[in-house]
């Protein structure tokens, strides 16, 4: 027993020696970032583009030697972490980012699920946190250091309606949505609203749900194609969209369907091919023939993960960009995590006009930019081509 | 000849450890988290880790390989050491007062043991606010999976819709709360002052529970008249029926979810919840309707000839059961303050499901080992990103081929042995 007490201690003394306190190490000052991305679980292509974007950047900083905060550099650390797309999960990331790896802010999480709750928490530890791709309003909804890279719902309703009444002239509409993700559902009530606003009421002649991971849309489709309407508009996710877009065409339907910014993956002209051609969605950014640092930014992800990148990526890039400004406005950092948190938060909201690579962006008092929509025409090569910009 | 003195010196400290009673053991735990707040950072600074390790080192040793030795280290001086010292040192005295306790009132000895856990788990948690989340949520898994464990382990069925109890209780309890203590945008002002609100909270969980077991009397009165795989089919139907349902009602915020709980689900509260439903969970598996759950789970034609009355039985345990996955939910919804109808989906069943195989069927000390392992487990591999689902899921497929029925399957969770000098038995033997 005692000797067994001796060796541990022996041996305790000894490692204190060998590892010498990395303490003394400290003298390089470090700027933290976390992200809370969706690695694992439903969506692991979204959680990929978002660590993508983010270390792209971080090479970027690299490359300057480190971010220049006041004239004096600063090293940078990002810390991803995994919240396997689950409420909870996002929730004990979003406190470990604070409480154990002491981040100056959070970029992410990217779905209102899991944005909402960790919202709640970084507001309560006032700590900075964007979430690139939530469009819920409760995500920022009375959290002043809680802000957002996307516009949102309330927003992009207005702009799909507007463009297909500008575009075609049509007087009926019918609308195709999922029921059960908040996301589609809640866009496809604000489409009823505005395009009722426009046309009169009773002039959304078909409004069709279905439950998330349905494939077969024929019963719906057919009770829409019956409707009359002249332009069905469908808020759905790239897989989904496929399905119906091919399903409608089986049936008959021949008038345009419009989408909105979830149909903007690669996944969707992949999986939906020729029938998708010609077809119309609002979104965040054009990836075909953009210019500029936008056109920039695609080649280089491009190169380096051998694919186009999706809004995801353009907004998590525009998000970390939007923060090392809000780090640098503070004009420097005091080393006390809690006053520079503060400071890249009053930052932040003061940020206006700020050049994103997918538009202009100000933020509103609720933390919620104010920034144009795209209306994006998929070309006959497949390609997602600008074809209007349309502000608030 | 080295190795056998060696195996002989490991069963002497085996032998000498198994006479440290329980009170030993939580003395010592006590000791080493109270040395953990008072020289932990110094420590970790010393052995050349940044940070005091929050998760016994695993985040950041997978991590940062490196770190290994200096996380061993750690955990080795602050936790292994003391703990061992401090238990084998006072077991004797330990031992005495622990028998004097226990012959004078059981119950002065139940609370002087729950205190000393809870001083624990409170000092423990008291270091980082992550460490009391996931502490949180992972005393809200042992209720789970005890719940479950009623189901699947005593009564022998398949069940598959705790996630739908679940939910029921976590919206139930919410709504309770929030109707009535917040300024909600859904539900309008609070109608009661909020000061009395977390005397209310009992009540508002309790009231969830009930919710849910009135939706396992849904399930039942159809169900139980069908067995095995048919049931498994009815109570998945149930879990995707109230998924569906509170993703439709929009008066509770429909898939958009219900935010803005109260903060009332404090680590006191949960502790006490998680307490109180181990103690009548197991009350009720040990009682006369416990072994008739049994029979009925080995034969329910000859449970019926000898008088038990089976389908009384079976409803009992199936409304008890969800009535305290519906007291998790509520816990749950409460610790997140926020709750989607998505998150009681498939994922949730999966991860209950492995709970309950994992620690082992029909056995209390399962249940609590299994939640804590598998919640645990999960929250320490977080940096191993995709292949924590390779590594996790390895484990219960190994632990399937071993210990087909778990870790600690079919053992009875008897207190008074565990609260026993431990001396004292031994000279019984």
């Amino acid at each position: 027993m005692c000797k067994r007490l001796l060796l541990v201690g022996m041996l305790a003394l000894a490692a204190t020696f060998l590892f010498p306190g990395v303490r003394g190490a400290a003298a390089v000052p470090t700027i933290r970032i976390g992200i809370n991305a969706p690695l694992t679980g439903d969506i692991p292509k979204v959680g990929e583009g978002t660590k993508y974007a983010a270390q792209m950047w971080l090479e970027d900083i690299n490359a300057a030697g480190g971010l220049d905060v006041g004239g004096k550099k600063f090293k940078v650390e990002l810390i991803i972490e995994d919240n396997e797309s689950k409420a909870e999960s996002a929730v004990t990331v979003a406190t470990k980012l604070i409480t154990e790896d002491e981040v100056l802010a959070i970029i992410g999480p990217q779905a209102s699920k899991q944005a909402v709750p960790a919202g709640e928490v970084a507001n309560n530890y006032k700590t900075p946190m964007i979430s690139p791709w939530s469009t819920n309003p409760d995500t920022t909804k009375d959290r002043p250091y809680v802000f957002r890279g996307c516009f949102l719902d309330p927003f992009q309703g207005p702009v799909a309606a507007n463009f297909i009444k500008d575009e075609f002239g049509f007087k009926k509409a019918a609308v195709l949505y999922d029921v059960a993700s908040d996301y589609p559902k809640g866009l496809a009530e604000f489409f009823k609203k505005a395009w009722e606003e426009i046309n009169g009421p009773g002039s959304v002649v078909a409004f069709e749900s279905f439950t998330t991971k349905d494939v077969d849309f024929s019963s719906q489709l057919t009770k829409i194609i019956q409707s009359g309407a002249d332009v069905l508009f469908t808020p759905q996710y790239y897989n989904e969209v496929a399905l119906i877009v091919q399903q409608a065409h089986q049936l008959g339907w021949d008038k345009p369907i419009v989408g909105s910014d979830s149909w903007g993956s690669a996944e969707t002209v992949k999986l939906c091919g020729k029938d998708c051609y010609g077809l119309f969605f609002s979104t965040h950014y054009a990836a075909a023939g953009a210019t500029g640092a936008t056109k920039e930014f695609i080649d280089r992800y491009n190169a380096k993960y051998g694919y186009v990148p999706d809004d995801v990526g353009a907004l998590t890039w525009d998000s970390m960009r939007i923060l090392q400004q809000a780090i640098q406005d503070t004009g420097g950092l005091s080393g006390d995590v809690k006053k520079d948190r503060q400071a890249v938060r009053d930052a932040l909201a003061k940020i206006k006009n700020f050049e994103g690579i997918t538009g202009k962006m100000t933020f509103t008092e609720d933390g919620d930019p104010i920034k144009c929509a795209v209306i994006v025409r998929i070309s006959d090569k497949g390609e997602f081509e600008f074809y209007k910009s349309v502000c608030p | 000849m080295q190795a056998t003195s060696d195996k002989r010196w490991f069963k002497r400290l085996g032998r000498s450890f198994s006479q440290v009673p329980l009170l030993g053991w939580l003395l010592g735990a006590l000791v080493a988290v109270a040395l953990e707040q008072i020289g932990g950072l110094s420590l970790a600074w010393a052995v050349g880790l940044p940070k005091i390790p929050v998760l016994f080192g695993f985040l950041m040793a997978l991590k940062k390989p490196l770190l290994v030795p200096s996380a061993l280290l750690y955990v080795v001086l602050i936790y292994v050491l003391p703990i061992g010292v401090i238990a084998r040192v006072s077991a004797s005295p330990l031992n005495r007062l622990a028998g004097k306790l226990f012959s004078s009132s059981l119950v002065i000895s139940v609370v002087i043991h729950l205190g000393l856990l809870y001083a624990t788990l409170h000092v423990w948690a008291g270091i980082s606010d992550y460490r009391l989340l996931v502490l949180k949520l992972a005393l809200i898994a042992i209720l789970l999976t005890l719940s479950l464990n009623v189901v699947n382990g005593y009564m022998g069925e398949f069940s598959c819709s705790h996630p739908g109890f679940m939910a029921l209780g976590a919206y139930g309890a919410s709504i309770c709360t929030v109707v009535l203590f917040v300024d909600d945008k859904l539900f309008g002002s609070a109608l009661l002052p909020a000061a009395i609100g977390p005397f209310f909270f009992p009540l508002a969980l309790i009231l969830g529970g009930l919710l849910a077991a009135v939706g396992a009397l849904a399930v039942a009165i159809p169900s139980f008249r069908t067995r095995g795989d048919y049931l498994a089919i009815i109570s998945l139907a149930f879990m995707f029926i109230v998924k569906s349902m509170i993703e439709n009602l929009e008066i509770v915020g429909g898939p958009r979810g219900l935010s803005s709980q109260p903060d009332w689900a404090n680590l006191p509260t949960v502790f006490l919840w998680t307490v109180a439903g181990i103690w009548i969970i197991n009350n009720f598996v040990r009682s006369t309707i416990g072994k008739a759950l049994n029979a009925v789970r080995d034969n329910e034609m000859a449970a019926d000839a000898m008088t038990v009355n089976t389908r009384r039985t079976k409803f009992i345990a199936f409304c008890f059961a969800a009535f305290w996955a519906g007291i998790a939910g509520g816990l749950f919804a409460h610790v997140l303050r926020y709750v989607n109808p998505s998150t009681f989906g498939i994922q949730k069943l999966a991860e209950v499901l492995a709970m309950v195989y994992f620690g082992g069927l029909n056995s209390v000390y399962g249940s609590i080992v299994g939640a804590l392992g598998i919640s645990l487990l999960g929250e320490a591999l977080r940096p191993l990103e995709i292949f924590k689902w390779i590594i996790i899921p390895l484990l219960l497929i190994l632990v399937m081929i071993y210990r087909p029925t778990g870790l600690i399957a079919f053992r009875e969770f008897d207190v008074v042995k565990l609260l026993q000098s431990k001396q004292h038995s031994e000279k019984g033997v």
